[in-house]
C-alpha cells in the first residue's frame, strides 16, 4: 500500500484552499521567499493560473454570454463559479455545468433572466458536441412488421439530442452573436426577446446541428424521448402523427427504432 | 538525407487540415484528455489521424504526485484509447493537479523530498502497471520552491525516474523557466539527468511578467531556449522532440516551421 505522506497531504489541502478559497496564509508559510515576490505572490501565480485556465475554458463554452455580459464581467463572475463549483473530474469536458443556474441565483442577472437562457442554450451545444454517434437504421424496415409490430415501436433521438424551450428568443439571439450570416439572422436590437422558442441541437458526424422548431415538433421529440410507441404517439397527436415522425426521419432527428 | 524527428502537437483547429493535407510531420502528439470519450467526435477524428501519423499521447489528468487515490474511469478510458490508437509514447507530469476530489487542470510542483520520492515513485510505478506499458514523466515550470524541499530539482527528477523505472520527458523550455525563476544554471540540471531514460523533448514559449517567467505555450520558442535544446540534443542524441503551443494557436506552417528549426538543430549537433 502506498500510503501517501501526512506532509504531503497538508500541503495539498493547503494549496487548495489558496487556489480555490483565496486563503493563501498557510500554504504561504511553506513557500520560500524569492527575490521580488512574496511566498503569497508566489502562491497567488498558481491560484491565477488556475483561474485562467478554467475561466478560457468557460469563454469557449459560453461564447455568447462572454460577448453579452463583456469579458470583463464575464471574468469576474467565472471566478465566483470557479471558487464555488470547483472543477470535480479530470475531464474538463465535464465542467461548467450549472453555470446557467449559478448565473440564475446571482443578482447580477435577475432583470436579464434571457442570458442565462442564452446559457443554457450554450450548454446544450456543448453537450451535444461531446456525446456520442450512433448508426442510422433503414427505416424501410418498418414497413416489414406487423401492424402490431409497428404500433408497439419506439422511436429513438440521437443521444446527442437536446431539446430546449426557452419563454426567449434565444436561437434568433445565438444567431445574432456568430460571425457567419445563417437565413434569418437579425442584429440583437431588431430582436423581439419575449417569445417562445423551440430549439433542438444534436451532432450527425462531426457537424453540430442547431434548428428551431414548432411547438407541435417540440412536443412529438418529447413524447419520443419519454419511450412513446406508435400507437401512443398516434393517439396524442393525432392525423398529423405520420407528417411528424416522415419529418423527424428525414432531418436525422429519429435515427432508430426498436419493436417489442 | 537524414530526416529530423521533430513533431508538432495536435490541436483541434488543425485536424481538418492535417486529414486532408496529410502534411509531412514526423510524429503527433495528442493531449490525451481531451480524446478519451469513446465514439466522441475527437476520439473519431483521432482514430482518422492515428491512421496516418505516428502519435505521443500527453495528459495532465493522471495527477500523479496527488494524494487522492487514482481516477478509476480516467486510467480506464486512457487504457482504452491506449488500446485503439497505439501510442508511441504515454507520458504524464511530475506534479499533482487534483486534491480532495478538487481538479485544478493546473500543473502545481511537490516538494522534493525522500518521502515524496518514494510516493511518487509507487504511484508512477502503479500508473505503469494499470496501463501495462512504461509511461513518461515530464518536468513542469515552477514559481515557487517549498521549504520542505531537501535537493535539488533535477536531483528529485531523477531519483523519482530511477526509481519508478520510467521514462523521462525532458521539456526543455521548462528547465529555462524554473531556472530563471528559482536563480540556478540550467545547464547544471540538463547535465545531471539520466540521459538514457529521456524518450521526448519538449520546446515551447514562454512569457517574461518582469518578476518571473511564466510558461504560456502561447508563443514561439525564444532564443535561449534554442540554445539550452542545442546542449540537449548534443548530450541525448535523436530523439523525438515536440513544439508546445497551446494558446493563441497559430497556423499550421508557424508549427511545422518551428519543428523544422528543431529538427535542423537537431540534426547539427547530433550527426
Amino acid at each position: 500500500m502506498n500510503t501517501p505522506p501526512e506532509s504531503l497531504k497538508q500541503l495539498q489541502t493547503h494549496f487548495s484552499e489558496a487556489v480555490f478559497s483565496d486563503q493563501r496564509g498557510l500554504i504561504a508559510e511553506s513557500v520560500m521567499q524569492q527575490g521580488e515576490l512574496s511566498a503569497e505572490q508566489r502562491v497567488g501565480i498558481y491560484r491565477n493560473s488556475v483561474h485562467g485556465i478554467l475561466w478560457q475554458y468557460l469563454a469557449s463554452l459560453y461564447p455568447v454570454c462572454n460577448q453579452l455580459v463583456g469579458e470583463k464581467f464575464f471574468e469576474g463572475f467565472s471566478d465566483l463559479f470557479i471558487d464555488q463549483h470547483p472543477p470535480g473530474t479530470p475531464f474538463l469536458a465535464d465542467y461548467g455545468d450549472g453555470f446557467s443556474a449559478f448565473m440564475r441565483e446571482h443578482d447580477a442577472f435577475a432583470k436579464i433572466r434571457w442570458i442565462n437562457q442564452v446559457a443554457e442554450l450554450e450548454w446544450a451545444r456543448h453537450q451535444a458536441w461531446h456525446d456520442t454517434n450512433q448508426l442510422v437504421t433503414d427505416f424501410s424496415l418498418l414497413a416489414t412488421l406487423t401492424e402490431e409490430q409497428q404500433l408497439s415501436a419506439q422511436f429513438q433521438l440521437p443521444d446527442s439530442m437536446q431539446i430546449l424551450h426557452s419563454p426567449y428568443a434565444i436561437h434568433q439571439v445565438w444567431l445574432a452573436h456568430q460571425p457567419e450570416d445563417y437565413a434569418g439572422k437579425i442584429p440583437l436590437e431588431e430582436i423581439q426577446l419575449q417569445q417562445d422558442d423551440y430549439i433542438i441541437v444534436w451532432r450527425s458526424e462531426r457537424q453540430l446541428q442547431q434548428v428551431q422548431i414548432n411547438e407541435q415538433q417540440w412536443q412529438f421529440l418529447s413524447a419520443v424521448r419519454q419511450n412513446k410507441s406508435l400507437a401512443e404517439l398516434s393517439e396524442q397527436f393525432q392525423e398529423p402523427v405520420g407528417v411528424l415522425l416522415a419529418s423527424a426521419i428525414q432531418h436525422g432527428w429519429i435515427i432508430s427504432f426498436r419493436n417489442y | 538525407m537524414k530526416e529530423h524527428s521533430c513533431g508538432i502537437g495536435l490541436r483541434f483547429e488543425h485536424i481538418d487540415r492535417i486529414l486532408k493535407e496529410q502534411p509531412n510531420i514526423p510524429w503527433l502528439e495528442v493531449l490525451s484528455d481531451n480524446y478519451l470519450n469513446p465514439n466522441s467526435v475527437q476520439q473519431d477524428y483521432l482514430l482518422s489521424i492515428a491512421e496516418l501519423y505516428p502519435l505521443s499521447l500527453h495528459g495532465v489528468g493522471m495527477s500523479i504526485g496527488s494524494v487522492d487515490p487514482f481516477n478509476e474511469d480516467y486510467f480506464s478510458l486512457l487504457k482504452a484509447l491506449i488500446d485503439r490508437v497505439n501510442p508511441e509514447r504515454v507520458s504524464d507530469h511530475l506534479c499533482w493537479t487534483a486534491v480532495h476530489g478538487m481538479v485544478t487542470h493546473d500543473l502545481i510542483p511537490l516538494p522534493y523530498t525522500d518521502e515524496t520520492i518514494r510516493y511518487v515513485a509507487g504511484r508512477i510505478r502503479e500508473a505503469q502497471e494499470r496501463l501495462e506499458r512504461e509511461i513518461v514523466i515530464e518536468n513542469v515550470s515552477s514559481y515557487l520552491q517549498y521549504k520542505q524541499s531537501a535537493m535539488t530539482e533535477w536531483e528529485f527528477f531523477t531519483a523519482v525516474v530511477e526509481e519508478a523505472d520510467c521514462g523521462l520527458l525532458l521539456d526543455v523550455n521548462n528547465i529555462y523557466v524554473s531556472a530563471m525563476n528559482h536563480n540556478f544554471d540550467p545547464l547544471d540540471y540538463l547535465h545531471a539527468i539520466p540521459t538514457k531514460r529521456v524518450r521526448q523533448i519538449h520546446l515551447a514559449g514562454y512569457e517574461d511578467r518582469g518578476t518571473h517567467l511564466l510558461d504560456t505555450h502561447g508563443n514561439h520558442v525564444t532564443e535561449p531556449v534554442w540554445d539550452l535544446y542545442a546542449h540537449a540534443a548534443k548530450q541525448v542524441g535523436n530523439i523525438p522532440t515536440l513544439i508546445e503551443w497551446d494558446n493563441d494557436v497559430p497556423e499550421l506552417e508557424i508549427l511545422l516551421a518551428e519543428a523544422d528549426k528543431a529538427g535542423s538543430i537537431q540534426l547539427e549537433h547530433t550527426a
